[in-house]
């Protein structure tokens, strides 16, 4: 799970509009809204860094979304995304726990 | 993890960014970040990517780092992080860092041809000094060689530069910054007289106009493109120019995208500057006051190896390396150079290529004349199937943006400029065209080089961590800046070595040639980054050679290593790095590195303590040396001198260069830790405080000179972020200097003058015109003046022919950084982008049978890579070049590059060759 803080910022006339497609994206939440500078901030969460990136993407092509930037990532610990490496890290990986000399190192 | 933790999460996160980018706080938001946040520390950080430079803040709850987040204080980034610098925290956690030293051996003994296995410290440093000592015996000082890094701590590459220069008298040190902005140094050299940009990151918010040259910002330096898109949106005169050899994620909010042929920006630079003389858009007040016209020799060849190339290359290789010795006109050549096409020309210039002189500005216009907007549209189009009428109405209109009168101007450049045969050359035009206007170190206006390493110019640059170089810009050749040095550093006179070292490309064709034969590899990964790759591979696998490779990962170098150093990485060690708007940041060590992992800092003490002065200062072989007060081929011995000095033979390079007994006074633990630890003071157990002392050591380099640093204390106060050198003590105060040169801002520059450009002060130029120097007793005095160049366009040494039909570029993408060893660990960027692809035009991959995703080779003259081909996403290439990034271990793309450099800078070009594409 990736959980990131977006700056999303609006044109100032827009701002409603924009906060509610936010909320209809799906993962995305809107915690504060500042009507003088058209800032938003927004909460997301994504299955991946693909998702969240796509995520972000979308957030910028919102009618009236002058910016969308990332500003803080919440660092969740999660086994399971080390399984994407590709194979000459992996194997590093297991050569490395075992007899501490990385096999790539050896091959 | 229930509902309820998450919710709890989420609500912490949006307070959390909320505080960041400076949004007044609800309560309830404010309570749930201090509840999320209970138990961690926050401290200042710096990115450790690229040289913009961003200050981050660093959450560490018992030991480990827990969250990071864009310091909302930091002016460079104002709370904003790119996708890199946002995973910061995560960099150190790979599943495999290294964490104990690794030698190659065979039945428990060294084996050069043995695998891998686990030593202690104690062997490694034992086997480290047995084989320099050989290597010394066999060859003297210049048989040892260091590869460093724009990545080095400012401590650690001062340290790496004193063992070298004043410990082993060796000068054979260079950075992977050669490979990055080496360029743009001697550009600043030679225009004015001091290294890096007058101007700062604000001038973004001053200026109306962004140029790009060959810097994809907006993937490169997504920080400062952000600033850039924010004035593009909310300052109506503000136009952004894109100038690319292929269509990138910059061009998505230019107003003007202009896709031009390799190294033809060197022709569209003087049909800018043809257009400003041509329409008098000069500013006579500024040029007649502030400059000189000058240039150089054409015929300085492409930087390949100057002697017994045969030896070593092919005969394919030969097609092209023939050109060091007579290269032949090309018609566009014929023209930009006022020769004849077909013309053979000895390079005769190849050793002397930094050679310069004064012209008129009458012969300044001369050359610029062959410039026009007919030829330079021809030899610039870059995309075949743009329409030529659109493509000079293009070249028009950038032109128009120079020649408007008051319009603020801001030209940007990175590895396009620097990474290029003529690298210094298309530099130097790019102040040529701000210097003519006045727009140069003025707010919102200025040619501005980036960096790409975090501390290229803070460490490589100001440290002086080259071949050639000593601290404050000054350089082993000069007599007086060697003995300014010894002074400093407390140093018999002629200790340090007059020969300039060996550049990075030149320490790999020593170890092919056998004239090196130790190798210690810090904080950078040569065996990936450098082009024409195949050989170097070789070279250290198969010659009798010793390679030390310190790391944190197990990338290519520590692959064809035979001793493998584990590294702390950033956050495990204390450091500090200067940044592109000569911005020096610090941080404190905030964790524990892993394992047996330590500080390149504590390898170099620890080594320093095997060496005495006897072995070192003593009469060494220097080939080929010949300098004024030294004999042919040798350095004289010190020893004599350095016990009148006070110093016994006995004394250890550690005493005598480091632990000083000026240095011991500075002692750890120190209250400017705030608690924080320091695990090279652990190690060493002698109680001083490396980092501080060396850096007030290193302070007296520059002061008073222009490049003043604050001390150590100042940079670590809890609200400074960071100084832009010079910093100047004023009134009890730490004075930062927004734009050099400029009297408004600049307390070196001469009162009255309004422009001082005082890195000149006391040079003279001998004046010539356009085809030769003059007489060389008449000089004349260009204190305070800046060099405005005229230099010719010239055509890539390789060019596309019938067999390799396509131009190959290299570079970076968003999400990874360098080599891959640190980004690649991270899942969430590793998974963003696995592996390298091949950008392709539609159209060649239909013509050659192929499609998106196929598998294909990738050859030139010196190798090949496979990989898959992309026709689509943030890339779009013209029919003609192919972009492969080099980031990828798995395509190996610098078996593919051509070893070419600028012969000014040594700087290899990664940005043009041939090659073929065909199905694997």
């Amino acid at each position: 799970m990736n959980l990131s803080g977006i700056l999303v910022v609006a044109q100032s006339e827009s701002q409603a509009q924009v906060v509610a497609a936010l909320n209809a994206l799906e993962g995305v939440e809107v915690h504060q809204v500042d009507e003088t500078t058209g800032r938003i901030v927004a909460v997301q969460e994504a299955e991946d860094i693909h998702a969240e990136i796509e995520g972000v993407k979308r957030i910028k092509a919102i009618p009236h979304v002058i910016m969308a930037e990332m500003v803080y990532h919440y660092l969740a610990e999660d086994e399971r995304i080390y399984e994407a490496m590709p194979p000459e890290l992996v194997e590093q990986q297991d050569g490395f726990e075992t007899c501490a000399v990385p096999a790539y190192l050896n091959s | 993890m229930g509902l309820s933790r998450r919710d709890f999460l989420k609500n912490s996160v949006a307070g959390a960014t909320a505080a960041t980018v400076g949004l007044p706080l609800s309560k309830q938001a404010e309570a749930a970040v201090k509840a999320g946040e209970a138990g961690w520390q926050w401290d200042k950080g710096v990115c450790r990517f690229c040289g913009t430079g961003c200050g981050i803040m660093i959450a560490t709850e018992g030991g480990r780092i827990v969250a990071t987040k864009g310091d909302p204080d930091a002016p460079v980034n104002k709370g904003l992080n790119c996708i890199k610098g946002y995973f910061n925290g995560k960099i150190n956690y790979g599943k495999d860092r290294l964490t104990q030293p690794l030698l190659r051996m065979t039945d428990g003994k060294f084996d050069k041809k043995g695998k891998f296995h686990p030593v202690s410290w104690e062997q490694a440093i034992d086997i480290m000094e047995e084989k320099m000592r050989w290597a010394m015996k066999e060859k003297g000082p210049h048989g040892i060689s260091i590869f460093g890094s724009g990545q080095y701590t400012i401590h650690e590459g001062y340290v790496a530069a004193k063992l070298m220069k004043a410990g082993f008298r060796s000068n054979n040190i260079d950075p992977n910054a050669r490979h990055c902005m080496a360029s743009a140094v001697v550009a600043f050299m030679q225009t004015f007289g001091i290294d890096e940009p007058q101007n700062n990151y604000d001038d973004i918010e001053y200026t109306d106009t962004a140029v790009l040259w060959g810097a994809n910002m907006a993937e490169m330096h997504p920080i400062l493109w952000s600033r850039i898109t924010n004035r593009r949106l909310t300052h109506d005169k503000m136009k952004v120019v894109n100038l690319t050899t292929y269509g990138n994620m910059s061009s998505d909010i230019a107003d003007l995208e202009i896709i031009f042929s390799p190294s033809s920006d060197l022709a569209i630079q003087n049909f800018i500057a043809r257009e400003i003389v041509k329409r008098d858009a000069i500013d006579h007040d500024f040029v007649n006051k502030h400059t000189v016209f000058a240039t150089g020799p054409y015929d300085i060849g492409y930087g390949f190896r100057p002697k017994n190339v045969e030896k070593f290359a092919s005969a394919d290789e030969m097609e092209i390396y023939k050109n060091e010795k007579v290269h032949v006109i090309d018609k566009y050549e014929a023209i930009a150079q006022r020769k004849k096409e077909g013309e053979a020309v000895e390079q005769k210039n190849t050793g002397t290529a930094m050679k310069d002189w004064s012209i008129s500005f009458e012969d300044f216009k001369t050359a610029l004349e062959p410039y026009t907007l007919d030829f330079v549209a021809e030899v610039a189009k870059g995309d075949p199937d743009e329409p030529m009428d659109q493509f000079k109405a293009k070249l028009q209109t950038l032109a128009d943006l120079y020649c408007e009168k008051g319009r603020k101007i801001m030209s940007f450049w990175t590895m396009g400029f620097n990474q290029h045969q003529r690298g210094s050359w298309v530099n130097e035009q790019a102040y040529t065209n701000h210097l003519l206007t006045g727009r140069q170190a003025a707010p919102g206006n200025g040619a501005f080089s980036l960096t790409g390493q975090p501390s290229a110019c803070g460490t490589a640059r100001e440290v002086g961590t080259f071949a050639h170089r000593l601290p404050a810009d000054m350089v082993v050749m000069n007599p007086k800046h060697r003995a300014h040095t010894e002074e400093i550093w407390k140093l018999p006179a002629k200790t340090i070595n007059p020969q300039m070292g060996s550049h990075f490309v030149k320490i790999m064709r020593d170890l092919e040639d056998g004239s090196v034969l130790f190798s210690w590899t810090q904080v950078n990964n040569p065996w990936q980054n450098t082009a024409n790759v195949n050989h170097w591979i070789k070279a250290a696998r198969d010659m009798n050679n010793f390679i030390v490779v310190a790391d944190a990962y197990p990338g290519v170098s520590a692959k064809v290593a035979d001793l493998i150093l584990p590294a702390a990485m950033i956050n495990e060690k204390w450091g500090a790095y200067g940044n592109a708007e000569r911005r020096t940041q610090v941080w404190r060590q905030q964790i524990l590195p892993p394992g047996q992992a330590r500080a390149d800092i504590w390898m170099m003490l620890e080594l320093s303590k095997r060496f005495k002065l006897k072995e070192v200062w003593g009469e060494q072989p220097i080939p080929g040396l010949k300098a004024e007060g030294f004999a042919d081929g040798k350095l004289p011995s010190v020893i004599d001198e350095a016990v009148k000095m006070g110093y016994s033979p006995e004394s250890t390079l550690y005493d005598v260069l480091f632990a000083t007994p000026e240095n011991k006074k500075y002692k750890w633990p120190d209250p400017i830790a705030h608690g924080h630890g320091n695990h090279v003071c652990d190690l060493l157990k002698d109680g001083w405080f490396p980092e501080k002392a060396l850096f007030e050591e290193y302070r007296k380099f520059g002061m008073g000179h222009g490049h003043d640093l604050a001390p150590f204390d100042v940079y670590h106060d809890d609200k400074v972020r960071g100084l832009k050198w010079p910093v100047v003590e004023k009134d009890g105060k730490w004075v930062e200097t927004a734009w050099r040169n400029n009297e408004k801002y600049d307390p070196y520059v001469k009162p009255g003058s309004g422009f001082d450009f005082y890195g000149n002060n006391g040079q003279k130029m001998i004046s010539g015109d356009l085809d030769k120097s003059g007489d060389p007793d008449k000089k004349m005095d260009i204190s305070g003046k800046a060099k405005i160049y005229f230099r010719p366009y010239a055509s890539p040494v390789e060019k596309p022919d019938a067999n390799y039909d396509l131009w190959l570029c290299t570079g970076r993408v968003l999400e990874h950084w360098h080599s891959g060893t640190m980004t690649r660990r991270v899942p969430e960027l590793h998974r963003a982008v696995p592996s390298a692809v091949c950008w392709i035009n539609t159209k060649d991959a239909a013509a050659k049978g192929l499609k998106r995703n196929d598998l294909v080779w990738v050859e030139s003259r010196r190798g090949k890579v496979k990989v898959r081909l992309e026709t689509g996403g943030r890339n779009r290439v013209p029919r003609g070049l192919v972009y492969v990034p080099w980031f990828d271990e798995g395509v190996l793309i610098n078996k593919v590059t051509l070893d070419t450099t600028c012969p000014l800078s040594k700087e290899t070009d990664y940005k043009k060759c041939a090659v073929k594409i065909y199905k694997a």
